[in-house]
């Protein structure tokens, strides 16, 4: 199904977003302005904001924890203020602090990262049946390639076969796990290839592009909705930097080359999606500008926002009265 | 006026299930081979609420638990039973690291009502796995209540105060005393969770026990009746623990065992007995004893009725307080 040019313009806004939020933190982290660690998605926003951006107010959404979700953030029109509040301890961010990078927005059905990576395979099954159980929504659970060593993965692909459930299994395969490389730590090339043994339709897409994305989830979404069960989506990125800001870039144990890098570059979203807007006259120069601008300014007040508001330092008491439900 | 009906304690959980479903649409239960029912105490749920609100899984403890874990954040209440208590432990990161933690962690935005059940205990000869009681292992974490009934009437209160509770809840209940019988009202009811209960009064020495050692404490109470005077005290909940009642025990006897069926260290007992020490210093007259497992792994065979608490050994603790 082809995008319509508002759909376009939609995506590319977004993208740029993602991409001005995700160099907002790679900023803040070496400058010691955020709280934990950051491991950016630079080069490889695409394939969250592909995802995210035409899903229903009521589906579910994990986000993929590189870029700690941005891409999904931008595209499910999180407030980044609040996120960012969040990431830096602060009495606005969306958990009251207590989160940082293990952020939440419930109202956005956005319920939680967490540092065990591969912990959403639990909770999908769950999310997954009680949208079946409701009717008219979904469950779209990014993840990357190295989360599909838990074995929880597996079941979650399981159960969601055995019970036709609406989940997207949406795979960001950057090629990389920290150090490893995919062709050390799976047998198989495309992650994808698990669904087979399940049943489960799938497809592997240019994670770059962020239009194939797009139609692809959007068809995903349909299927889901229509009751045929889950579909497993790869989407096929990069990694430009390092696991997280600070650490060394490694393959194995051996720095990655710079040669290498600077041909991945070549992919940058970004600038494929600007070449194709301009090629299609889906955006003029101009317009560019003004969304770049425009991007601008917002990461400007999300981080006014962000460094205005108190750090929180509640009591004791306050947070032993956070803890259950009274 | 008439007597109030007996129910084995099995069959007190199954009527709370079975109560709360109908009460409310949002409960469900997820297990293995809980349609057909491992123990009677999902017996013919199916047939009345169907395979969508008794829902059997695969052989797989992530994906069964969170059928449940995330149902819950998307408002059911859900009920997942693990069998055997000890097969938590296939998911216990997701309980005991994301279910616990997630509410203060996010904010406290979200709840989890939802119930993690399971039986155990030593005396069938099941070995380790499928006997130990993995009360304290949960109760460590701040954020899920924990509780195990010692009679029919408890666990039918017990597990209906859990479903309806807003955070999550394990229940956790002892195989020794299944088939128990004991009077349980017909009308729900419930036992609320975070309050223990005299269940003896005796003016010589406290004796805190629970689930299956409860019976046990009987045993030693009945036998030494005329000669030492044992007020019982069953917690019913490890989590939150109510010392209160134990304090206001230990006013009136000054002596304290505590019966907890795990091992000797940190455990419920180890926690008993610091809390009693840091509030209630002025109210013993003698050390604290605690009766448990010692620190070795609860071996099958022949060796539970030794290894684990039993009458001689309580026996034991409690004239030791009162010499």
């Amino acid at each position: 199904m082809a995008l319509g040019k508002e759909q376009m313009k939609l995506l590319y806004r977004n993208l740029v977003r993602a991409d001005h939020f995700d160099k907002m933190m790679m900023n803040r982290i070496m400058q010691g302005k955020l709280i934990g660690f950051y491991h950016p998605g630079d080069g490889a926003m695409a394939a969250g904001v592909g995802a995210s951006t035409f899903l229903g107010d009521n589906d579910i959404l994990n986000p993929h924890h590189r870029a700690h979700g941005l891409g999904y953030a931008a595209g499910r029109g999180v407030d980044v203020g609040r996120y960012l509040a969040e990431h830096t301890g602060k009495v606005d961010g969306c958990c009251g602090g207590r989160s940082s990078f293990h952020w939440s927005f419930p109202e956005k059905k956005m319920y939680g990262a967490s540092g065990f990576i591969g912990w959403h395979f639990c909770p999908v099954v769950g999310w997954g049946w009680a949208c079946k159980r409701k009717g008219n929504q979904m469950v779209l659970m990014a993840s990357g390639d190295g989360s599909y060593g838990q074995g929880g993965a597996h079941e979650a692909m399981l159960f969601a076969m055995n019970w036709k459930l609406p989940i997207v299994f949406f795979c960001e395969n950057n090629g990389m796990a920290i150090h490893s490389t995919i062709s050390d730590m799976h047998p198989m090339p495309d992650i994808s290839s698990l669904a087979q043994g399940y049943g489960m339709p799938a497809v592997v897409i240019d994670g770059q592009d962020v239009f194939a994305v797009a139609e692809t989830v959007i068809a995903a979404r349909e299927h889901a909705l229509a009751g045929k069960g889950p579909t497993f989506v790869e989407a096929k990125t990069l990694r430009l930097r390092e696991h997280d800001v600070g650490t060394p870039d490694l393959a194995r144990a051996e720095p990655r080359e710079a040669a290498y890098l600077e041909e991945l570059k070549k992919r940058d979203p970004v600038v494929l999606a600007t070449t194709r807007v301009l090629a299609e006259k889906v955006l003029t120069r101009k317009q560019i500008d003004k969304i770049y601008q425009e991007a601008k300014e917002e990461v400007a007040a999300i981080e006014k926002f962000a460094d205005e508001s108190p750090v929180a330092q509640p009591s004791i008491e306050e947070l032993l009265a956070g803890v259950y439900v009274a | 006026m008439s007597e109030v009906r007996e129910l084995p304690l099995v069959e007190a959980i199954r009527e709370a299930y079975r109560q709360e479903m109908e009460r409310d649409e949002r409960v469900f239960m997820v297990g293995q081979d809980i349609a057909g029912g491992i123990f009677p105490h999902t017996k013919g749920l199916v047939e009345q609420f169907g395979t969508d609100r008794i829902v059997d899984t695969p052989l797989a403890e992530i994906g069964m638990y969170g059928t449940a874990f995330g149902a819950a954040m998307e408002g059911f209440r859900p009920i997942v039973d693990f069998m055997f208590a000890g097969f938590f432990l296939n998911a216990a990161s997701p309980i005991l690291a994301q279910t616990a933690q997630f509410r203060f962690i996010h904010g406290s935005q979200m709840s989890l009502p939802m119930v993690i059940t399971g039986a155990c205990g030593a005396g069938m000869r099941l070995g380790n796995e499928h006997a130990m009681l993995v009360h304290n292992m949960i109760a460590q974490v701040p954020g899920i209540k924990v509780c195990m009934p010692s009679t029919p009437y408890d666990a039918k209160g017990l597990m209906t105060a859990a479903i309806r509770d807003d955070n999550p809840v394990a229940f956790i209940w002892h195989l020794g005393t299944m088939m128990d019988r004991g009077p349980v009202p017909e009308e729900p009811y419930v036992v609320p969770l975070g309050v223990a209960e005299v269940k003896r009064e005796g003016g010589d020495v406290t004796l805190v026990a629970n689930g299956f050692q409860y019976k046990n404490a009987q045993i030693v109470a009945d036998k030494l009746a005329g000669e030492i005077s044992v007020e019982i005290i069953d917690p019913r909940t490890f989590s939150p623990l109510d010392i209160d009642t134990i304090l206001k025990s230990l006013e009136k006897t000054g002596r304290l065992v505590v019966v907890d069926e795990s091992w000797e260290s940190r455990s419920t007992a180890s926690e008993i007995a610091a809390q009693v020490v840091d509030r209630g210093f002025d109210l013993l007259d003698a050390p604290i004893r605690r009766v448990t497992i010692p620190n070795i792994p609860l071996p099958g065979g022949h060796m539970e009725p030794y290894v684990a608490p039993n009458p001689d050994a309580i026996e034991a603790a409690v004239r030791d307080v009162c010499r």
